[in-house]
């Protein structure tokens, strides 16, 4: 039966062929551009890696992250913005998984030309990326956790303390967006008898913690709480144990892969109130797949139109034609890269890399000041980002339009 | 095929080698590229790509280095008297293949198309098909001239003689694995082309070990070591707590090498389940999973439930003896429930802890925040996820966790092999080969089977407590189906029922995934073509277990032990069919 | 009331999906005791490939007529499945039927990986759920009963409709026809069956084939139902079903129904009225599915076991 061997051999040199042939599309965007021209890198080349899942079900996020990050060190290039080096990202796939995660930081802490990380995306993944990349002083930024503890500790409400000097984050956390979307569905919009809804996940059920407290400080009841699979998509029963408790709007503390098509389908079921989540639905994708007129979502920073940096930021991801969409965090990763790439302009000006200056580099991101696509980039004491602007963004005409802007304050 | 069968007459293997041969010479000596790979600094495609040999001929090194060695052997192999020569030449043939196939695309495809492989702007390089084609005359060589069995040497020798024999072939093999793991160095920006050199050794390497295989050399040195147990498994831990010494001894390597050591420890586990006793278990996961949250929850992490903390072996203990109560429970339902239908309660029970640990179960779990900061192991002052000097040697960090682990592994595998041999293991074993059989022998199966899930789970149980501390957060999201697939697959490709295969299996299924990382999107695509070629190809696992050698043996054709058997040999296709 | 009402309904939609995909598993575990874990990606594949044949096929003029549109659909979904499980069984299950008992179990979760992750490399914006075209198909029906409101979709119908339906027809398929005698002939003795005349690896590939070709219609009435398809989807869908499977007895066409609907039921019902509700509703489907198992370790339909050699 050696033709069966034949056969298997030529279709596995196939898929490779064809795996292959991706590949060179993607990444040559990459790998041709920023060598800058005229810049000068004659001291070499620096890393910035970028931990976040490239495969699996939360690839859209992690793709977005790596490109954004590519894309702000491309920019550096051509900008020579560090001088006499050459900037590179190097992506480490963590699966969205802890131990995955913990064996992509080592890998990049123990390249001695890593200077930082942008990642992660989960936060559970963080937790054991944290004492990874701090026992090699490398600085982290992450783009997308949301977790309060990961800066100030278990009692970050009341006792704050700081966890990791290296880690930073530029989005905003849950005790921060939670309390404002509250304020703003309760008292603006006066909706005084809220049903919440979480994925389960990390992300979904912290911002949807710190939401309820705020909405039953400000008055309004939680007709009820439900739970949605991680990767269901079947929410009828979801949808039927709220609608006995007839609310008035929901609140989804989740991504937008669930959340569109929950939308759509509570309207199905005749449940045509609000959906309001955070910024892991703002996502044009929210309303393809079935996000609704007068949906609701908070998303950091102010509205995208009114920021030169953000459209920016847009135009420049979209010249660039990478495959994949920038996503719900491409332009918090583009911003934390530009945080590292900025404060490590100023570590080496005048000098040279070397191990010695990972602590010069994590005092200048702590002192780090920026304009980015998301905003204002700065830290504060803790390491979270000083930018607590939030706008509410409603789904009006097929699209997300800005509604208010406002910074929450207890 | 038959055609191919009727030209290829065994008179033409000689001369279909001997030119497979010299054609891989000439291979290892023509360009493979046309031109230089500007976009990474201006650098040669991995090795040297011009004739250069001939001003340095000792410049050859990587892919051209394994092509010439191939087909000088392939040469030799055709002209001197090698038992079981046509089965040899057909390993060197896929070996040559798989270097030539796998540089070829890689450079193509780099390269931005056939050009880069075949002539553009005036260069030739025809190099990777030379190489292909001599792998494929060398493989119709072997065809033509019929393939052998392995052969066996049946040579005896004298005790220190075994020993220094075993010695040698272990250091070899460590430093084998430590070369494979550092095969085009840890890739990364700088390095684009960390993994196809990688694939590309793995490639020769397997050649190069199947024709050792054919000549007869590791079945004696696995008989050898079969005869002198005792020595080899000393001599293996300390190969095994060598590898920080070698150039695999980095920080990276540790860590994931810690990793595969949980994961092993925890697949010998399994192994008692699955491969002892026949129980499909697709849920595994969880006994590792109820194993790190006990740890974590007596680590004194801020967000544990319980606020004291244990020494790290104590809580150890109590994290395997409450897996191992767990797997009692699971394995209750085995009394009533048989085969496939048992599989799919473990994997019941695998989806509800997952479940349970995810809506943060008694406060136990710590729910979606997980628990975090559990601090590493630290004994004598010594943290475990710090670097470790010795005099004047530093060791990189996570060097302490390999060592607990390897140590954590060898206990195991005492324990696996001592209930193995013993009235217990044989029950097992029993119960798997005819269940109905074993119970009119007068075995207690309830017993026996809920017996072995115990033992399994608390295994898992403690490999578990380590992991807790290792990975320093313990979150529902580690334990999913997939990692309970991986378990598995680990037991079923390294072979069932087979304490090396297990270890194997999951070195295996960690170490391709990290070396793969050069193809980040791609690697979990060729993670899945990788297990259908590995059980296409050898189905009853890599190292099978030898009382299952025995039993499979009967299956076979002729008498012939079925891993001798190729597959794709046996009259299957039209005339086998399912049992 | 109301709230049960609508709850069961739920539940028989759920489950109508699973149970056409469950179909798939039973037959070809009932013929070689192959647990074919890929069974979920080839409907998650159907899917995708009946969305492709609206965005790349059908011309513009068609995609609104939901009588041309739906069916082609279809056509495209089962095809494209029916193909990739040919050459599924042809080159990763074949070679392996004298294998060890375990082997093709491995094989087939490498080819539900390979499967999975092709599609969202190469099916462009798969990374994350695709939408469906919407609007077409898409009317729903509510009452006012038992004080609330009762709703059900037009898609909701046409699934469980055609789930039943599909079971139905292949039931008779198999007790009636010649092919069908020829399965179940295969799947008690092969050896035998040969020397009557059968063609065992015809037989094996045709019971591949019908299961794809029903997981592919399956995909495309996810589809529409739930207006997008997912990479994802194939795993979440191709446990429920393996679990209608079993619950319902492998190799019982009428047990994988049955036990569809079920699974489809009790999550909803255990969603609304069991305590953890929605936290917990994959946990009472597990556990109720333990207890079947221990009372009747066979499944609700399942011959007893075999003695396998």
């Amino acid at each position: 039966m050696r033709n069966q061997t034949v056969k298997a051999a030529v279709l596995v040199a196939g898929a490779l062929l064809l795996a292959a042939c991706g590949t060179n599309k993607t990444e040559s965007g990459g790998a041709t551009s920023g060598n800058g021209g005229s810049c000068d890198q004659s001291k070499g080349t620096l890393i910035i890696g970028v931990i976040a899942p490239q495969s699996g079900g939360l690839s859209a996020l992690g793709l977005g992250i790596k490109n954004s990050a590519q894309l702000a060190a491309d920019q550096a290039n051509e900008k020579c913005a560090v001088k006499g080096y050459k900037l590179a990202v190097q992506t480490e796939d963590d699966q969205a998984t802890a131990q995955v995660g913990a064996q992509a930081a080592t890998r990049l802490s123990s390249n001695a030309n890593v200077v930082g990380v942008v990642g992660t995306l989960n936060s559970s993944v963080a937790q054991s990326v944290q004492p990874i990349l701090k026992n090699k002083s490398i600085v982290q930024v992450s783009p997308a956790n949301t977790n309060p503890s990961l800066t100030r500790g278990a009692d970050y409400g009341t006792a704050p303390k700081r966890q990791f000097d290296n880690y930073f984050r530029v989005c905003a956390t849950d005790d921060n967006q939670g309390p404002y979307a509250a304020k703003y569905l309760v008292g603006k919009a006066g909706k005084k008898n809220i049903a919440i809804i979480t994925d389960g996940k990390t992300y979904g059920e912290g911002l949807a913690a710190e939401f309820k407290k705020q909405a039953e400080k400000d008055g309004a009841k939680i007709a009820a709480t439900a739970k949605v699979g991680e990767r269901d998509t079947d929410f009828s029963t979801v949808i039927g144990t709220i609608t006995g408790s007839q609310p008035d709007a929901v609140y989804y503390g989740g991504e937008y892969p669930q959340a569109g098509p929950l939308s759509k389908q509570m309207k199905d079921a005749g449940l045509n109130i609000p959906v309001m989540g955070g910024d892991g639905i703002y996502d044009p994708k929210f309303i393809e797949l079935g996000g609704k007129e007068g949906d609701l979502a908070t998303s950091v920073g102010a509205p995208t139109e009114t920021l030169d940096t953000a459209k920016a930021f847009v135009d420049a991801y979209k010249a660039k034609a990478f495959k994949d969409d920038f996503s719900a965090y491409g332009a918090f990763s583009y911003d934390a890269a530009n945080s590292i790439i900025g404060a490590l302009a100023k570590t080496v000006e005048g000098g040279d890399w070397s191990d010695s200056k990972r602590a010069d580099l994590i005092k200048n991101v702590q002192a780090y000041s920026g304009q980015g696509a998301t905003g204002e980039i700065k830290f504060d004491e803790y390491g979270d980002s000083t930018n607590k602007l939030l706008t509410v963004y409603k789904v009006s005409g097929g699209k997300w339009v800005a509604d208010e802007t406002g910074t929450y304050s207890g | 095929m038959s055609q191919l069968k009727d030209v290829l007459k065994p008179g033409l293997a000689r001369p279909l080698a001997v030119g497979g041969g010299v054609l891989a010479v000439i291979a290892a000596l023509l360009p493979w590229v046309t031109y230089k790979f500007a976009q990474y600094g201006g650098d040669n495609y991995p090795a040297a790509a011009s004739l250069q040999f001939f001003d340095a001929p000792f410049q050859l090194e990587g892919y051209r280095l394994h092509t010439l060695i191939l087909g000088v052997v392939v040469v030799v192999v055709a002209l001197a008297p090698v038992p079981a020569r046509h089965r040899v030449l057909r390993a060197l043939g896929w070996g040559l293949v798989a270097v030539g196939v796998i540089n070829t695309v890689f450079a193509a495809v780099e390269g931005g198309g056939l050009g880069a492989v075949t002539a553009a702007d005036g260069a030739i390089a025809f190099g990777g098909f030379a190489c292909v084609v001599a792998g494929v005359l060398a493989i119709l060589a072997g065809i033509a001239g019929g393939i052998e069995h392995v052969h066996v040497w049946r040579a005896k020798v004298a005790t220190p003689v075994a020993y220094l024999v075993l010695l040698v072939s272990f250091v070899v093999l460590l430093l084998l694995v430590a070369m494979m793991l550092n095969a085009g160095g840890q890739g990364g920006v700088g390095n684009p082309y960390a993994g196809p050199i990688f694939l590309s050794l793995l490639g020769f390497l397997a050649g190069a070990l199947g024709a050792l295989h054919g000549v007869g050399l590791t079945g004696w040195i696995s008989k050898l070591s079969d005869q002198h147990k005792v020595f080899s498994v000393a001599v293996l831990v300390l190969c095994a707590l060598a590898l920080p010494f070698t150039e695999a001894g980095t920080d990276y390597w540790m860590t994931t090498a810690a990793n595969i050591g949980i994961y092993a420890a925890t697949a010998i586990g399994l192994n008692i389940v699955v491969g002892l006793a026949g129980l499909l278990d697709l849920g595994y996961v969880a006994f590792l999973g109820i194993g790190a949250f006990v740890a974590a929850n007596f680590s004194g992490a801020a967000a544990a439930a319980f606020g004291v903390e244990l020494p790290f072996v104590l809580a150890a203990i109590i994290a395997a003896v409450v897996a191992g109560i767990f797997g009692a429970i699971v394995g209750s339902p085995t009394l009533r429930v048989r085969g496939d239908y048992l599989a799919i309660v473990t994997l019941a029970f695998g989806e509800i802890f997952k479940k349970a640990a995810q809506n943060n179960i008694g406060g136990l779990t710590g729910g979606a925040n997980a628990i975090p900061n559990v601090p590493p192991i630290n004994w004598f002052g010594q943290s475990f996820d710090k670097s470790l000097t010795i005099g004047s040697l530093e060791l990189p960090s996570g060097v302490l966790y390999y060592v607990l682990i390897i140590v954590l592994v060898a206990l195991v595998m005492v324990v696996f092999a001592n209930l193995k041999n013993a009235r217990i293991g044989r029950a097992w074993i029993a119960i798997r080969e005819d269940e109905d059989a074993a119970r009119a022998m007068g075995i207690k199966t309830g017993q026996a089977k809920i017996l072995a899930f115990l033992i399994g789970a608390t295994l898992a149980g403690l490999a578990g407590a380590v992991f807790a501390h290792k990975t320093s957060t313990v979150a529902y999201d580690s334990f999913q189906f997939i990692e309970s697939v991986t378990l598995l697959a680990a037991v079923i490709l390294g072979g069932m029922g087979s304490i090396p295969g297990a270890v194997l299996g999951a070195a295996l299924l960690l170490v391709l995934p990290e070396k793969l990382r050069e193809f980040s999107d791609y690697r979990l695509m060729l993670f899945g073509l990788a297990l259908i070629l590995i059980m296409r190809f050898r189905p009853q696992g890599l190292v099978p277990d030898r009382h299952r050698r025995a039993e499979l043996a009967d299956e076979g054709a002729e008498g012939v032990p079925i891993e001798e058997l190729n597959v794709h040999d046996t009259p299957g296709g039209s005339t086998a069919v399912a049992r | 009331m109301a709230t049960l009402l609508q709850q069961l309904i739920n539940g028989l939609v759920l489950g109508a999906a699973i149970a056409l995909i469950a179909l798939g598993y039973t037959m070809v575990y009932g013929i070689i005791q192959l647990i074919n874990f890929a069974h979920g990606e080839v409907f998650m594949v159907g899917g995708f490939a009946s969305l492709a044949t609206y965005s790349y096929v059908l011309p513009d003029s068609w995609k609104s007529d939901w009588y041309l549109a739906l069916p082609l659909m279809a056509v495209g979904g089962a095809l494209v499945a029916v193909v990739l499980a040919v050459i599924m069984e042809r080159f990763a299950y074949r070679p392996l039927r004298n294998a060890p008992r375990l082997a093709p179990l491995i094989t087939a979760l490498g080819v539900s990986v390979v499967l999975k992750e092709a599609v969202r490399l190469w099916y462009p914006g798969a990374t994350a759920p695709v939408p469906y075209p919407r609007a077409f198909v898409d009317k729903q029906f509510s009452v006012e009963a038992f004080g609330g409101r009762i709703t059900i979709g037009s898609t909701a119908l046409l699934m469980i409709a055609v789930s039943l339906i599909g079971a139905v027809v292949l039931q008779t398929y198999i007790s009636r026809s010649r092919m069908g005698r020829a399965m179940r002939a295969t799947a008690q003795d092969p050896d035998t069956a040969r020397l009557m005349g059968v063609n065992p690896n015809r037989t094996i590939v045709l019971t591949f084939a019908i299961g794809a070709a029903l997981a592919g219609i399956a995909g495309v009435l996810y589809g529409i139902h739930y207006t997008n398809v997912d990479t994802e989807v194939g795993f979440l869908y191709g446990i429920f079903a393996f679990t209608a499977a079993v619950l319902g007895g492998v190799g019982s066409i009428k047990g994988a129904v049955i036990g569809g609907f079920a699974i489809g039921l009790i999550k909803s019902l255990a969603g609304q009225y069991l305590p953890g509700g929605t936290s917990y509703d994959l946990v009472w489907i597990f556990i109720l599915l333990i207890v079947v198992l221990v009372f009747r370790p066979q499944g609700l339909f399942g011959e007893p076991e075999r003695v396998r050699a």
